[in-house]
């Protein structure tokens, strides 16, 4: 392949690892667990880890996410953090934002340098702010990394469909989850046949070729479009797209277990949130 | 053929809105409960035909008939059509709709209508059928090509047709595995299924089928059992195609005498069993 850091090949890479996540969803330990259990849990968590911001909680949230996925889906640890990686840079370059201040008096500034009559610089608050939310976003990525390695797609739509979402939602959500596929396959076999034939020895080449790609990808989806309504017609399709769901059984074990655990990290996150003192009386929920 | 036809066609002509003429007055009737080849070049117009004993492709000229009812275009005879004769595509990716292999084979059976228990019943049993039940936990995207393909007749198959179309059984697998799926058809004709095929490997006609339709530039130029179609070398060399090899081995040792005499051979066991069971003079 080539080692030069064009576009394309950029796209490539980012593309295993998602394709290595969807694996992992299927043959986790975890797979086979309800997948109404494994969303209640991702999600109550990250809701509690977006109220209470505080590094602690965040912290706690990260920890028992990546302790989840690792110790009980079996997902290797090497991977989880390598994903864990992967949105820091994008974090770090947005928190920077937050924790540089443009005053026009530097007193009260850690750290600074002068842009005309202007000082930019970086104050205490700020950086506080800044690790704050950083660690938030990350408490919340870790959350979605533990659903999205532990549940397959299809069983977080069936969730979807009896939670009643609307058919036409859920139906374009599964096509789309189908054929990411099939075009990402597509969109392979075209970069390998143009790569095989120096389309993308330099600069130039790779930007034509990565055009010509999309647009064959374009015209290739338009008629596998029309050969899939073809293939569903002949299997009498009337405008709905039946399916079987799959018949996971909600296990009360794991469900009390979930409410535990919540409870636990709400109890933990208001007391060093302050709002538990040992005067409040009860649980204080 | 003395059978009753389960399909026909008469005076059937199509032409795509390129003008591409792709079937020109084609008349023919398939015995039912056979296994039936159709033999051509690409662009023949096999597929195409295939698409009108489906009602996908309402016939500019002509009529098809599906046990002797002529077949209409209004939604409901359509979908009773369907119903019967089920039509396996050739690429399996674009048939394949679903990410879930049990769910991509109960979208039929759900769209006939049956009860969840029949519809439970039907995926098992043309899973087993297709030899696929181990996949069923599987996403459709992690599978095989060979894999795919068993899905897609599977997702027929739970329809419980009377009439399977498979368009190109065999693309793009390896010979162990097109063998495979030949031995497939074969036991689901072995249930009272009609099944058609479209193919261009002479070899496999030859053996597999009873019957065997050959078209050229959307005609039907010739039709007869594997036995005498293959005999008929000016209807081969206008469909440009070549004679088995096996038949041509068996007609050069029966002429030096080295086969007993009797049916020429389907295949490899029963070409070696001809040349065994002749004793040696």
């Amino acid at each position: 392949m080539n080692d030069t850091p064009t576009t394309p090949g950029y796209q490539r890479r980012q593309s295993v690892s998602l394709l290595k996540i969807d694996q992992y969803a299927y043959i986790n330990r975890l797979a086979h667990v309800h997948p109404l259990e494994k969303m209640v849990l991702a999600l109550v968590t990250m809701i509690i880890c977006l109220v209470f911001s505080s590094p602690a909680t965040s912290l706690i949230v990260i920890l028992s996410m990546a302790g989840m996925a690792i110790l009980l889906a079996r997902i290797p640890a090497s991977f989880f953090l390598k994903l864990m990686l992967a949105p820091v840079a994008f974090l770090l370059l947005s928190v920077l934002t937050v924790a540089f201040v443009w005053v026009k008096d530097p007193a009260g500034l850690l750290w600074g340098f002068n842009v005309g009559c202007y000082t930019v610089g970086v104050t205490s608050r700020g950086l506080i702010t800044a690790g704050d939310l950083f660690l938030k976003s990350l408490g919340a990525v870790a959350c979605l990394y533990f659903l999205s390695l532990t549940t397959p797609m299809v069983d977080i739509l069936s969730v979807l469909k009896a939670l009643r979402l609307p058919p036409l939602f859920i139906e374009l959500m599964s096509l789309v989850y189908r054929f990411i596929f099939v075009l990402l396959d597509t969109a392979d076999k075209i970069y390998t046949s143009q790569a095989s034939r120096w389309g993308y020895a330099t600069m130039k080449t790779s930007y034509s070729s990565l055009g010509q790609l999309v647009s064959n990808l374009f015209t290739k989806a338009g008629r596998n479009y029309q050969m899939l309504y073809t293939t569903l017609t002949s299997r009498c399709y009337t405008g709905e797209l039946n399916v079987l769901e799959s018949s996971h059984v909600l296990s009360r074990k794991n469900l009390f277990l979930i409410i535990l655990f919540e409870a636990a990290l709400l109890l933990a996150s208001m007391h060093l949130a302050g709002f538990l003192t040992p005067f409040a009386g009860g649980a204080g929920s | 053929m003395k059978d009753k036809p389960i399909l026909e066609t008469r005076g059937l002509g199509f032409s795509y809105v390129d003008g591409t003429q792709a079937l020109v007055d084609v008349d023919l009737a398939i015995p039912a409960g056979k296994k039936i080849a159709f033999l051509g070049p690409n662009g023949a117009g096999k597929t195409t035909l295939f698409l009108h004993f489906n009602g996908l492709i309402r016939p500019d000229r002509g009529k098809v008939y599906f046990a002797g009812q002529e077949v209409r275009y209004d939604h409901a005879s359509l979908l009773e059509l369907r119903k019967k004769v089920g039509v396996v595509f050739q690429d399996p990716e674009t048939q394949l709709f679903s990410a879930s292999v049990r769910q991509e084979i109960s979208f039929g059976p759900l769209n006939l209508g049956l009860p969840r228990e029949a519809v439970l019943q039907r995926v098992h049993k043309a899973m087993q059928d297709t030899g696929i039940l181990e996949l069923q936990d599987r996403p459709t995207h992690f599978l095989s090509y060979g894999q795919k393909k068993r899905v897609a007749i599977a997702d027929i198959l739970a329809m419980q047709p009377e009439v399977l179309i498979c368009d190109e059984p065999t693309a793009w697998l390896d010979v162990k595995h097109a063998g495979q799926i030949m031995d497939l058809l074969t036991e689901i004709n072995g249930e009272g299924v009609t099944v058609i095929i479209s193919t261009h490997d002479v070899d496999l006609a030859y053996s597999w089928a009873d019957y065997i339709f050959i078209m050229k530039s959307g005609k039907v130029i010739g039709e007869a059992t594997p036995e005498c179609i293959f005999y008929n070398r000016q209807l081969l060399e206008e469909a440009e195609l070549q004679r088995p090899w096996l038949l041509d081995l068996y007609e050069e040792l029966q002429r030096k005498g080295w086969v007993s005499a009797g049916l020429p051979p389907k295949n490899i066991r029963e070409f070696l069993r001809s040349i065994r069971d002749k004793e040696p003079a």
